[in-house]
C-alpha cells in the first residue's frame, strides 16, 4: 500500500477515502497558531461524482489510490462515449463523456491526453495545458479602441466559442488555455 | 502566462484586482470615522513572534560600519502595536504587510500577505465581534454575499457559539478532554460543516486555555480564554483576543512556546523582552483582532483563490 503524508496532499491526487477512490479537487493547508496543523481536502468521488470535504492532521498517512495513467490520442465521439487510442498499441478505449465534462470542446483529432484508469476502468482524462484550434466563424471587425485591447466572440472548429482579439480572422488558428478557456495567442 | 499579461490580453479581468483597493479604502474610512488612529509599525524587526507552528523569514541587517544584527520580517504587527498601547495611543488599527515562511502556498495562503489588526481599549472581545460585523457589512455593501455560487446571509446578529457548546452539540465531545492535537481535525470535520449549513457567518468563542495564545483567561471560568475566531464559507477570517496584559503570565507562555519549538527541533528565538517590559509598565484593558485582508478581498471579489486577487502572487513570482 502506497500512502502519502496528509501534509503533502495536493490538488489532482487520487486517494482512498472511506475505502473508495477519490480525486482531490482542493487541498488547503491550515496552520493554527496553536494545536496541530491540518490539511483540508475537497474530494470528488470517482464512483458517484459527489463532492465531500475532509480534514486531516498533517502528520496522518493517507492511502494513495492505484491510478494508472496512459498517454492516448483522441479519436472521435460516439454517442455518450469518447474514444481514445493508444498510439503505440493501437488499443482503443471508450471513456464516458460525463468524465470529461466541460473539456469536451478542446478535444480535437489526435490530441494527446492522459487517460486515467482505476482497477481497469477509465475514470478521467487530463488534457494538455493548451490546444490549438481553428476559427470557423468570426464576426466582421467590431469597432473598439486599441488601448483596451477589445475582444470579440468567435466559433472554433470543435463548436465552442472563445474570446479573441479583433484582428483574428476566420481560418486562423488560436491557442486556448484548457484550464480557463482563455485565448493565449495566434498560431501561424 | 503571468497576471500582467493576462490583464493585457483580457482587460475585463482587471476589475477583480481593483477590489483590493476598494476594500482597503473602506477599512480605512470605517476606523477613521470611529476615531481610531492608524499606526505604522516596522516590517523588519529584531525579535520575531514565536508561535510553535509558524515560521518566520529571517534576514540580516548590516550597517556600513560592519555591525551585524539578525532581522526578521514580521508575521504580525501585534508586538509593536502593544508597545504603542502601553505608550497610550488608545484605539488604533494597522494595515500591515506580513510574512510567513514554510507554509504551503495555497488557495488561502500567500507567503506575503496583508493583515488588518485593530485594538479597542477598555473593551472586550464582544465589542470586537460587533466591529467585525459592521466592518464586513460595510465592505460588502449589503446584507447578502454571493460567493462561489452560494448566497450568504450577513444580516445581524451573526451566530455566536462557545467552543464548549459547539463541541458538545455537534461532536458530542467535551472540549476540555480533546487534545490540542485533535482540536482542528474535529472542528473542521464535525463542527464547522454543521455551523456552515446556516449559510451565515459565525463567531466561535472561549477557547480552552491551552489554546489561549495571547488572550486572557475568563474571570468566571479560567479553564477557558477570551478568544474568538470568525468563519464564513469555511474560511477563517479573523482571530481575536481579550488581550493578556499580565507581564508574568505572558513571559510564562512565551517560555512554554519556546519549549514546544525546542522539542519539535525548531529554531528557538529570543523572547521580546521589550514587550514584557511594556506590559509591566502598564497597559489598559484591550481587545484586538487580526484579520486576513486578502481573504476579505477574495470574498468581496468572488475569487476562488487568493492568488486571483494579487497582481503578483508568489506562485508566479517564484514559479511554484
Amino acid at each position: 500500500m502506497i500512502s502519502v503524508n496528509a501534509g503533502n496532499i495536493t490538488k489532482g491526487m487520487y486517494l482512498i477515502y472511506k475505502g473508495e477512490p477519490n480525486l482531490v479537487t482542493k487541498a488547503d493547508f491550515m496552520s493554527p497558531g496553536k494545536g496541530a496543523a491540518v490539511m483540508r481536502v475537497k474530494y470528488k468521488s470517482l464512483k458517484t461524482g459527489s463532492a465531500i470535504d475532509f480534514t486531516y492532521k498533517t502528520n496522518e498517512q493517507v492511502e494513495v489510490a492505484d491510478v494508472d495513467k496512459k498517454e492516448m490520442e483522441f479519436l472521435y465521439r460516439a454517442g455518450s462515449d469518447v474514444v481514445f487510442m493508444n498510439p503505440k498499441t493501437f488499443d482503443q478505449e471508450s471513456v464516458p463523456a460525463s468524465l470529461i465534462e466541460d473539456k469536451l470542446g478542446y478535444l480535437i483529432g489526435n490530441l494527446r491526453c492522459w487517460v486515467m484508469f482505476y482497477k481497469g476502468g477509465p475514470i478521467g482524462v487530463a488534457l494538455p495545458p493548451n490546444v490549438t484550434l481553428k476559427v470557423t466563424e468570426s464576426p466582421n471587425e467590431v469597432a473598439g479602441n486599441r488601448i483596451n485591447a477589445p475582444k470579440k466572440t468567435v466559433k472554433l472548429e470543435t463548436g465552442i466559442e472563445a474570446q479573441v482579439p479583433i484582428f483574428i480572422k476566420t481560418g486562423e488558428k488560436v491557442m486556448i488555455d484548457t484550464g480557463t478557456g482563455e485565448y493565449l495567442g495566434r498560431v501561424k | 502566462m503571468k497576471t500582467w499579461q493576462r490583464i493585457k490580453n483580457s482587460p475585463a479581468v482587471l476589475q477583480r484586482y481593483l477590489v483590493r483597493e476598494k476594500v482597503i479604502d473602506t477599512i480605512r474610512s470605517f476606523f477613521k470615522e470611529k476615531g481610531f488612529k492608524e499606526v505604522f509599525t516596522p516590517t523588519l524587526v529584531s525579535v520575531p513572534s514565536i508561535e510553535p507552528n509558524l515560521e518566520v523569514f529571517k534576514t540580516q541587517l548590516r550597517t556600513a560600519r560592519g555591525v551585524k544584527k539578525d532581522g526578521y520580517l514580521v508575521m504580525s504587527p501585534e508586538f509593536s502595536i502593544k508597545k504603542l498601547l502601553a505608550a497610550g495611543v488608545g484605539n488604533c488599527f494597522e494595515i500591515a504587510r506580513c510574512f510567513r515562511n514554510e507554509e504551503e502556498v495555497s488557495r488561502l495562503h500567500n507567503p506575503e500577505f496583508t493583515m488588518l489588526e485593530w485594538y479597542r481599549v477598555n473593551a472586550d472581545y464582544t465589542d470586537i465581534m460587533n466591529d467585525f460585523e459592521d466592518l464586513f457589512l460595510k465592505i460588502v455593501g449589503r446584507n447578502k454575499l454571493n460567493y462561489q455560487g452560494e448566497s450568504y446571509d450577513l444580516s445581524k446578529p451573526w451566530e455566536r457559539i462557545s467552543v464548549a457548546e459547539a463541541f458538545s452539540k455537534y461532536a458530542a465531545k467535551d472540549v476540555l478532554k480533546v487534545g490540542d492535537e485533535d482540536f482542528y481535525k474535529i472542528f473542521f470535520n464535525e463542527i464547522e460543516p454543521a455551523l456552515a449549513e446556516k449559510k451565515k457567518p459565525f463567531f466561535i468563542y472561549d477557547y480552552p486555555v491551552s489554546q489561549a495564545s495571547l488572550s486572557r483567561p475568563k474571570k468566571e471560568d479560567p479553564r477557558f480564554a477570551e478568544r474568538f475566531e470568525v468563519f464564513l464559507a469555511g474560511i477563517e477570517l479573523g482571530n481575536c483576543f481579550s488581550e493578556l496584559t499580565d507581564a508574568k503570565e505572558q513571559k510564562r507562555r512565551f517560555e512554554k512556546d519556546l519549549g514546544e519549538r525546542k522539542r519539535a527541533g525548531k529554531t528557538v528565538y529570543p523572547i521580546d523582552a521589550e514587550l514584557i517590559a511594556a506590559l509591566k509598565s502598564g497597559i489598559p484593558p484591550v481587545s484586538g483582532i487580526a484579520v486576513g485582508v486578502d481573504r476579505l478581498v477574495m470574498l468581496a471579489a468572488d475569487a476562488e483563490n487568493i492568488s486571483q486577487t494579487l497582481f503578483f502572487p508568489a506562485n508566479e513570482i517564484f514559479n511554484l
